[in-house]
């Protein structure tokens, strides 16, 4: 019978983590390349978020292996087809793009403020690999539920948009960020992810029939039910509906906090369910 | 080249008597584990990062009645197509010149993404080493042209060592006798090379189904899906990045090039 390779709050936190710097990333690059002037700032936040998570990351992955320095062993292939290889190579690189990004978000100029953007355009490639390919090292193995979710990755990307923004959200309410009209394109783009990703997790509940079990019953059931689902998907999108005043946009701003720190515990819970479940 | 080796364990003929558990242990210089209580003979329950050949105890209640007491000592399969060495990243796992599935301790990371690819959980983390063990089909004594150390000392021969080819003659030609004998259930595992994971070079004839020993009917590769799921992904990512243009892009476009996500 196979063997749970005890992959424990180290990886629950990356998994996490991973999934906010990569669509903080993306999220802020899309604002940045299709948004107008006032969501410049929703992406100068989304990069200052995901440069530090991105180091966070890459020193959680550095710890859960015991001996920091053999970290360095994985750079001693490029196996394009692993998951866990192309993924250090991954991080490293979306790092890199990062850092860039928020170096250029120091400034205002309009030529460092264009290349930022053009920046961006190649580094949101590599947030949308950072927020799914942990989905896909999950489903590529022989573990119960993880290498029976075929849409894992899929799911992992959702969700990583759906905290990713979140995570600006509440970054952005908290440092008093004028905003303005911007935070009901946060708000919606927030729900348009929340949509996909409550559909995509059905959708991979329903594929595994009652091998899901470990997920939706039993110690699990809770933090899944009523944690993931209900607090962090149903009660964000529920609060979405409410409507603030006009020139109330402050309101508005608090009502969006709210739901993305519920948002943002759906996200981490979703990790952790599934890391643990599948090594029952 | 050299000729692909294999381990032939003919569970028809296993006594129980464990000798090449403790051969294995003492090649190898395994230490000594706090033993556990199964409820059985078997000791442990599954593989560790120390005990590498293990011997099955499983009891079955047989079609007429009879209880039937089935032995059979498991080892790593060096399957031919490996999910382990398809899960390292590092490239510590590795095909040796005889077909064989070994593990470079030196280059080994402890990372565990091969523990958790292995369809048979062989693969065994070392809390002290902070990296992988498992059966090195005794890596020194091939390459010295000896027998592996649990095939030399098993009394009864019911493992046997040598050329894979000549192996699955070997067993083809006992699977066959056993049915003469009305031995229904006698099946072989792993011998096909067109089977699941492409054959194993260690392969079992078993006096029961797979599952009753506790291995699974068809192991498939984990990493099959990789394709299908990095699909389902990057469809995903094209679905959601469209929904957060539309949902980030200015009504009357300021310079925006639509439609690029």
């Amino acid at each position: 019978m196979v063997r749970a390779p005890e992959w424990e709050m180290y990886i629950v936190w990356y998994f996490f983590l991973g999934g906010i710097a990569g669509g903080a990333y993306f999220a802020a690059a899309i604002a940045d390349n299709f948004g107008g002037r006032r969501d410049r700032e929703i992406a100068r936040i989304g990069y200052f978020i995901a440069f530090p998570l991105a180091l966070i990351c890459g020193a959680l992955l550095i710890l859960d292996l015991g001996t920091p320095s053999r970290f360095l062993n994985m750079l001693r292939m490029f196996k394009f087809w692993n998951p866990m290889s192309i993924g250090s190579w991954g991080l490293g690189a979306f790092g890199a793009f990062a850092f860039l990004s928020a170096v250029l978000s120091l400034g205002d100029s309009e030529a460092r403020l264009a290349l930022r953007r053009n920046v961006a355009k190649v580094g949101r490639v590599f947030g949308f690999f950072l927020a799914a390919y942990t989905g896909v090292l999950l489903s590529t193995t022989a573990q119960p539920i993880w290498g029976d979710s075929r849409l894992m990755g899929a799911l992992f990307l959702a969700s990583g948009a759906s905290t990713g923004l979140a995570s600006i959200a509440v970054v952005s309410y908290f440092k008093g960020a004028n905003l303005g009209e911007s935070w009901s394109k946060l708000k919606k783009a927030d729900s348009f992810a929340m949509v996909v990703e409550l559909v995509l997790l059905f959708a991979l509940v329903l594929m595994l029939g009652p091998a899901a079990d470990p997920v939706t019953k039993g110690r699990f059931a809770l933090p899944f039910w009523g944690g993931l689902v209900a607090l962090g998907l149903v009660v964000p999108l529920a609060l979405s509906f409410v409507k603030a005043g006009a020139g109330k946009e402050r309101t508005a701003g608090g009502t969006l906090a709210i739901a993305s720190v519920l948002v943002l515990i759906g996200g981490f819970l979703l990790r952790y369910v599934i890391i643990m479940a599948g090594q029952l | 080249m050299a000729k692909t080796l294999a381990m032939f364990t003919d569970t028809s003929v296993c006594t129980g008597c464990r000798a090449c558990q403790v051969a294995c242990k003492q090649w190898n210089q395994l230490s000594m584990e706090k033993p556990e209580w199964t409820g059985t003979y078997q000791n442990h329950e599954n593989f560790t990062e120390k005990t590498w050949r293990l011997v099955r105890f499983k009891e079955k209640r047989a079609d007429d009645g009879r209880l039937k007491f089935l032995m059979m000592s498991d080892v790593c399969k060096h399957c031919a197509q490996a999910g382990c060495l398809e899960a390292c990243p590092t490239g510590a796992i590795y095909r040796t010149e005889f077909g064989t599935v070994n593990v470079n301790q030196d280059t080994c990371n402890g990372c565990r993404n091969c523990v958790s690819s292995c369809p048979f959980g062989v693969v065994a983390f070392n809390h002290e080493t902070g990296r992988v063990n498992k059966c090195t089909f005794c890596n020194d004594r091939i390459h010295n042209n000896m027998p592996t150390a649990c095939a030399k000392t098993c009394p009864t021969q019911s493992i046997q060592f040598g050329e894979r080819e000549a192996l699955v003659g070997r067993a083809k030609k006992r699977l066959a006798e056993l049915k003469a004998q009305g031995e229904k259930d006698a099946n072989l595992y792993g011998v096909d090379e067109s089977g699941p994971l492409g054959g194993l070079n260690a392969f079992f004839l078993l006096m029961d189904k797979p599952s009753n020993y506790g291995l699974p009917e068809d192991p498939k590769l984990p990493q099959r899906n990789v394709k299908t799921d990095s699909a389902f992904s990057i469809g995903s990512a094209l679905l959601v990045g469209a929904g957060l243009m539309m949902a980030f892009r200015e009504r009357g476009g300021n310079g925006s090039s639509g439609g690029e996500e």
